[in-house]
């Protein structure tokens, strides 16, 4: 009876024992796999180089360049228009922009992730051993590119343009979070200061990177390409033109005789940066512009208005990228219509060069000259020179030539605002459902500051029209 | 911990018993649960000689003369044994039918309910019996007072919403923890598919007829056994077992239909016309359609909609003897939505086997092996889903084209090409099985260890054709994924059972060790040669990707219940737990409970009261946590992939917080148990007060940082609430077969409040829901619409911030909150001769519901969807009084969030009806049938609700946890019709 007792307890033990083998520690210590934590990220040269890759990643994502971007500009000018249910896009179409605004929302603080990882960029790279400080400036030049890309976006979006709308900047973070304290509350710098970083921010980017043929990412050109747009929009009419003369004679572009052939291939001469999507990786420009009936959603299409526009000329090759839906009965964009969404995004290309020196060229009353880089442009569109001679008809017809050379590319409401014509030219524009819409009052010219973000940072000021 | 065991093993010396003349020794135990009987009182010719201590053991000489020995024990049947020598006698007493003598399964163990000191309510197999849902969890709708259940959707096998005692956490999970004979297991959507906001529910694997026993464990008292997951209150549920006896075998059968309770109301094609002419004209166009009354009326429900079936076998053979006892049951359940291609189809098979190879060994196995297949639709907030496309949709168009293709309207999916062109599968295969051992050392001593496994595989596959929205970009697509949950549990327990005078005492300690991996493989396929591939082998372009994830929880427990005289009672709980999802600084958190309870029926002054015949006061308090919900490593500063096209790519993911620790729950429960009338009629009631501090809070950061939120512990949430269940037999027949009436009804109040929150945040699309100090989880925030202006027809809504002028930004608020104020249950069981009817009502009072189909219904014309029929309640002309206001742009602005499209939620359903005949046993026992029951039975045929949406009780968004109470093209619950049978041989 005791022998039996004790061999019991013998097979109890064992038992125990077989899952007491996998002990508590053991249990408690897992770690993460699909992720890596923060000290194995940049730490050499592979990591930084996908560090750079992760931000032309978050430039892809459908909160900005994927799609966003481009359509809070044209849904809230007066070529795209907002016929579906997402109500985030009519209130961008009809002027109501709420302050919780979803897609606004998404454009902020996406911009602001890019700006973060650019930021770990900036301050990790230089401490990398192995790789060459050619290495190191390309990825730099990059951070230094995306990280003025993204907030003269920012500034663009809420802030407003220099001397013609807004005095108030966004919050500048030029160094990566680490975690909470003070300094992470910021305020709102100046219109002039935060133009000012997005100029320092070039040029650095400017210097660091090299003159490449490789467009899918930034290259010396596209730093001289994207200061060309911010002296133009600060009004440096010397500095646009000598940054426009300098990207026009990188032997890497042309203004490409095939209009079409810009979107229809990829990555062609025309392009100063181009975002590569692919079938693994896809852009949301043609489903949120092609009806369901052709496998998109069909929230978005064109002003029927800006149709006519568009197609006014019939010789112009600009207007054979639309498309009628006749059961809602309404024209949608087909500059983006790959099969399978692998259509590219155009961030900066040669048109906008020729087109920002003629409007510089004009500006400092070289209208011959003005007219020989707009031309350029209209022939290559199929239609004839433009008729326009004094300076005010000239700027005018270079910012028709706008509307219609960069329809659904992201340009239009920001080119208003600029020029100082979104209160003239925003003014009773039809809708499919409702009636015409006006941008009524000027502070319109911005969006409001995320609700989110009011909230979370009590030094935000919120823009006027919003309060 | 480990030599704490082997310590305690070691101490375990069997005792021998020393035999005397005429001495006769034993154990008293209960037949429901073995549980020893402390104070049985044993007497020979009517004299009392002894009592049973708490162990149950006895041990005396017999007294000269005496023939029997009878045992005597309140809410038992009297036993007598002969008298003579004997040792180790197990004597088993039967209990009464009466609620205070059953017993609860509490965590690692069981108790008399009447010694209990903690809020625990029972739900019994002959409650849910035959009730044909899916999802075991729904069987607790309006049982079970403290505990809230909403049927999200109607989609069979979709998730349900349960909350014991309300919503404690915003942003880690409120889902209370299930444990299945023993086993904490998996109960969250395993599903890797987005379709929309529902979600699937794994407690569906379960088939509910295996079920004897659900325990819901409320109070801290009752759930700190299980530490750092008990926060959300812990529901046991109990299978069936085996008795000694010959072979059992039952066989149950039923079948029904499944049917809409309401038609989606929108406008015909005339009448949609007829809207759209008015506000074109009253948007200063002209209007568009000629002849409204001409125009053409499609009705799109009546493609989708359909009878579906409903079924269920269920097989079962059940026995042992007094060395094995095993049940074995296999059941097949097929339930088809009220919308075409959804069902869900499951199989399941159990073995429980027990047996006792050597004296004072117990071993066995609790097995179910399940499988089970899902159709599955894209509904609720979703574009692509043949539900929402049903609304949407005009009706003045034809269904096709002329050319036999399908006539599509921008944005939405055709309803056919949904069911149609779209294939959705889900299937299951989950093993939940445990091998355990108990030995007993000495009486009262005992050792149980056990090892479970809970593995789940769940393979997915979605294919839209070409004729697809999905597919018709990309020439098809299709993706198929494999998700792969497995958890391994080991737990020791020691417990400890004894007596030394009026003191008893039972305690015990236990360690456990838990391991959950997730693997997930998903491809994706588009480009297929033609619509008649479907694999992803044969597209032209493929994508995968897998991931994997894991946690791990390592706890030590110990329990102390004590009770003096069986008068006062007292219970202990502590439990340490150490996770791996937090960092290092706290990684291991401590629990601990007390809990007393007085039963003043056992005290002499009560003696003369004669009409109670119970009344027990309990209080408890103790801190719980809570850990799930959030993800595995929370804590950690995290770099994710992000790849530019074919360029690997990083980005930051998560930031880091290495101070994240436990949510904990601090609760009081004040409770009285009373029976009146020898306990014909029972009444409990319980308060509570539940604080939630240190909250996992997605703190909102500044998006300037990089992140959107930083998730800390923050914030503190409240939930206090009353608790009130009676039972009782309003007719209580002289004869077995006479009338018997017994009705019992449980009515819950919760009241959530945010304490204190970091800042005020906004939830879901359109900022529908705000979170903010003072509120309430789940509350609407909206625009206040006072009403129309009689004379102009223009919406008037509350100046909020009194500037005298509306503005969409700053004249919104919460208006209510989807929280109910009261819900319940009503059940009445009947029986006469054969007939049996029961009749169960459940109610949810004062929740708000958002109606967000009409919410998109009512457009007013800024939109070219169809009207729900509300919009023809419209201003009209000067002097209409009407919520709805005139159809123009401006008062139906994108930009609007009126809180008219908040409703009044609050309903009583007539959840179940059900009558039966049992065949005499006089007949059956002809052909050696033991019983038979014969019965027909209805679900949700009567609603009670000023609600205007198809289902009170929708949620339309499950997949985020900070919503409810928002229909949003969600499958309504169906109406069921039903008959079948149980036969027992």
């Amino acid at each position: 009876m005791l022998y039996n007792t004790k061999r019991l307890q013998l097979i109890l033990f064992m038992f125990l024992n077989l899952g007491l083998l996998s002990s508590c520690s053991k249990v408690l210590d897992q770690q993460p796999q699909n992720e890596v934590g923060d000290g194995a990220a940049i730490v050499n040269k592979k990591g930084a180089l996908a560090a750079v890759a992760g931000m032309y990643n978050e430039l892809q994502n459908g909160d900005y360049y994927g799609r966003n971007f481009q359509i809070i500009s044209d849904v809230s000018a007066d070529q795209a228009q907002s016929i579906g249910t997402w109500d985030f896009y009519r209130e961008m179409d009809t002027y109501q922009v709420s302050l919780g605004n979803q897609e606004n929302g998404f454009f902020y603080a996406r911009a602001y992730r890019a700006i973060n990882l650019a930021n770990h960029i900036i301050e990790k790279v230089p401490g990398i051993t192995d790789a060459t400080d050619a290495e190191k400036n390309k990825m730099t030049g990059n951070a230094y590119f995306i990280r003025a890309l993204a907030y003269f976006d920012l500034l663009r979006v809420y802030g407003g343009v220099p001397g013609k709308y807004g005095t108030m900047g966004l919050p500048i973070v030029t160094t990566p979070f680490k975690g909470v304290d003070a300094s992470t509350m910021v305020a709102r710098s100046t219109l002039a200061e935060g133009y000012a970083q997005v100029e320092a921010d070039l040029l650095k980017a400017e210097t660091s990177l090299l003159v490449s043929a490789d467009r899918t990412t930034a290259s010396k050109s596209a730093a001289r390409a994207l200061l060309s747009r911010l002296y133009l929009y600060t009004g440096n009419n010397a500095k646009v033109l000598q940054y426009s003369n300098l990207v026009i004679t990188d032997a890497n572009y042309t203004l490409l005789p095939n209009f079409l052939e810009i979107f229809n291939g990829k990555l062609t001469t025309e392009s100063i940066l181009e975002l590569n999507f692919n079938s693994t990786d896809q852009s949301g420009m043609r489903n949120w512009y092609v009806p369901t009936s052709k496998g998109g959603r069909g929230d978005l299409c064109a002003h029927t208005s800006f149709y006519q526009t568009a197609t006014s000329n019939p010789n112009d090759i600009r207007g054979t990228l639309f498309a009628y839906e006749p059961t809602a009965k309404i024209y949608y964009p087909t500059k983006y219509i790959k099969a399978g969404n692998i259509d590219n995004v155009h961030i900066l290309r040669m048109a906008e060069m020729y087109l920002n020196r003629a409007e510089a060229k004009a500006n400092t009353d070289d209208l011959t000259g003005a007219l020989t880089d707009l031309n350029l442009v209209r022939r290559r569109a199929g239609i004839a020179d433009t008729a326009a001679v004094t300076k005010a008809t000239v700027l005018g017809a270079i910012w028709r030539e706008r509307n219609l050379e960069f329809a659904f590319e992201g340009h239009r409401f920001f080119d208003l605002v600029r020029t100082g014509q979104a209160l003239i030219a925003l003014v009773n524009v039809e809708r499919k459902n409702g009636t015409p819409v006006t941008l009524d009052v000027a502070g319109k010219q911005v969006f409001p500051i995320p609700s989110f973000e009011v909230d979370a940072n009590n030094k935000i000021v919120q823009n006027e029209a919003y309060k | 911990m480990r030599c704490f065991i082997v310590l305690l093993t070691l101490l375990c010396i069997s005792a021998k018993t020393i035999a005397q003349d005429r001495a006769i020794s034993g154990r008293v135990t209960s037949a429901d649960g073995g549980l020893p009987l402390n104070g049985v009182s044993i007497s020979v010719k009517g004299k009392a000689i002894a009592t049973t201590n708490a162990t149950g053991s006895f041990k005396f000489n017999i007294p000269a003369g005496a023939d029997s020995i009878r045992f005597d024990y309140v809410g038992y049947q009297s036993l007598s044994i002969k008298a003579v020598p004997a040792a180790d006698l197990d004597l088993v007493l039967q209990s009464l039918p009466n609620v205070m003598s059953e017993v609860v399964v509490t965590g690692y163990g069981q108790q008399s309910r009447k010694l209990v000191t903690s809020a625990i309510t029972t739900v019994k197999a002959a409650d849910i019996a035959n009730v044909p849902v899916s999802s075991s969890d729904q069987l607790l709708q309006g049982r079970a007072a403290g505990v809230q259940v909403n049927s999200n959707s109607g989609t069979p096998g979709g998730g349900v919403f349960v909350r014991i005692r309300g919503t404690a956490s915003i942003n880690a999970s409120s889902d209370p923890l299930y444990v299945i004979d023993g086993v904490p297991v998996q109960s969250g959507n395993l599903s890797a598919l987005g379709l929309g906001g529902g979600v699937t529910s794994p407690m569906a694997d379960i088939n509910p007829a295996d079920i004897e026993s659900m325990d819901i464990l409320k109070d801290a008292s009752a759930t700190a056994i299980y530490g750092a997951r008990a926060a959300n209150g812990v529901v046991l549920i109990t299978t069936k077992r085996g008795t000694a006896g010959k072979a059992k075998i039952n066989l149950g059968m039923y079948y029904g239909t499944q049917d809409l309770n309401k038609y989606p109301a929108v406008t015909n094609g005339s009448t949609f016309e007829t809207l759209m002419n008015e506000s074109a004209v009253n948007n200063g166009k002209t209007a568009p359609y000629a002849n409204p009354a001409a125009a053409i009326n499609t009705n799109w429900g009546d493609l989708i909609f359909q009878k579906g079936a409903t079924r269920n076998i269920d097989i079962g053979i059940s026995g042992g003897s007094d060395k094995v006892k095993y049940m074995v049951s296999a059941n097949t359940f097929l339930q088809e939505g009220v919308v075409k291609k959804s069902d869900f189809n499951r199989t399941t098979a159990r073995v429980n086997l027990e047996f006792t190879p050597i004296k004072n060994l117990k071993m066995g196995t609790n097995i179910l092996y399940s499988n089970n297949r899902r159709g599955r639709l894209r509904n609720d907030d979703n574009i692509s889903g043949s539900l929402g496309s049903v609304f949407f949709y005009p009706s003045n168009i034809p269904v096709l084209n002329a050319d036999g293709s399908y006539l599509k309207i921008p944005t939405f999916e055709h309803p056919l090409a949904a069911l149609y062109e779209t294939k959705i599968g889900m299937r299951t295969n989950r093993f939940l099985g445990s091998v355990f051992a108990e030995y007993e050392f000495i009486r009262g001593l005992k050792l149980r260890s056990s090892f479970s496994l809970d593995y789940s595989n769940i393979e997915e596959n979605v294919y839209d054709n070409s004729l697809t929205n999905a597919g018709s970009a990309v020439n098809g697509n299709a993706q198929a994924s494999s998700t792969n949950n497995n958890n391994w549990i080991q737990e020791n327990v020691l417990t400890y059972n004894f007596g030394i005078g009026k003191h008893s005492v039972t305690a015990l300690v236990g360690t456990t060790i838990q391991e959950s991996k997730t693997n997930l493989i998903t491809a994706i396929g588009q480009q297929f040669p033609s619509d008649a591939f479907t694999q992803i082998i044969s597209a032209a372009v493929q994508r995968s990707s897998s991931s994997a994830t894991s946690w791990g929880i390592g706890s030590v427990f110990t329990r102390i219940n004590y009770d003096y005289d069986r008068k006062y009672l007292f219970t202990l709980n502590v439990r340490r737990d150490g996770s791996s999802r937090f960092g290092q600084a706290n990684q291991y958190g401590t629990f601990p409970s007390m809990g007393f309870g007085w039963l003043l029926t056992e005290e002499k002054f009560m003696e003369n009261l004669k009409a109670i015949s119970m009344l027990k006061l309990r209080g408890s308090y103790g801190i719980t946590g809570n850990q799930s919900g959030i993800r595995d490593f929370q804590s950690l500063g995290l770099w994710g992939g992000a790849a530019y096209g074919d360029i690997p790519g990083i980005t930051p993911t998560q930031p880091s917080n290495p101070q994240l620790k436990w949510e904990t729950t601090k609760q009081t429960d004040l409770g009285v148990d009373v029976g009146l009338f020898n306990n014909r009629l029972n009444f409990t009631v319980n308060y509570y007060n539940k604080r939630t501090e240190d909250l996992l809070l997605d703190v909102s950061i500044p998006r300037s940082t990089g992140f959107n939120v930083l998730t800390q512990n923050y914030g503190i949430i409240q939930n206090k609430g009353v608790e009130f269940s009676v039972s009782g037999d309003i007719l209580r027949p002289a004869k077995a077969d006479g009338l018997k009436w017994n009705a019992s009804l449980n009515i819950s109040h919760n009241k959530n409040k945010i304490v204190k929150l970091a800042a005020p945040f906004n939830v879901y699309n359109r900022d529908l829901y705000r979170y903010q100090e003072g509120g309430e989880m789940f509350s609407f925030y909206l625009h206040p619409q006072t009403g129309v202006n009689p004379q102009t027809g223009a919406i008037v809504f509350e100046d909020v911030n009194g500037d005298g002028k509306f503005d969409v930004n700053n004249d919104r608020r919460i208006v209510g909150s989807a929280n109910p104020d009261f819900t319940g249950g009503f059940t009445n069981n009947l029986s006469y001769k054969g007939f049996d009817l029961m009749v169960f009502f459940q109610f949810s009072y004062g929740n708000e519901q958002l109606n967000m189909n009409r919410f998109f219904l009512e457009h007013g014309g800024t939109r070219s969807t169809n009207y729900s029929l509300s919009q023809l309640d419209r201003w009209q002309k000067a002097g209409d009084i009407t919520m709805i206001p005139k159809i123009n742009a401006a008062n139906y602005a994108s930009n609007l969030r009126p809180s008219r499209f908040m409703e009044d939620g609050s309903y009583m359903r007539l959840k179940n009806i059900s009558l039966g005949y049992n065949l005499p046993s006089s007949l059956l026992s002809k052909v050696k049938i033991s019983s038979a029951r014969f019965y027909i039975s209805a679900q949700n045929i009567l609603t009670f609700t000023k609600y205007t949406g198809m289902d009170p009780e929708l949620t339309g968004t499950a997949s985020n946890a900070l919503t409810q109470g928002i229909e949003f093209f969600t499958m309504p619950q169906a109406k069921t019709f039903m008959a079948g049978f149980n036969v027992t041989f």
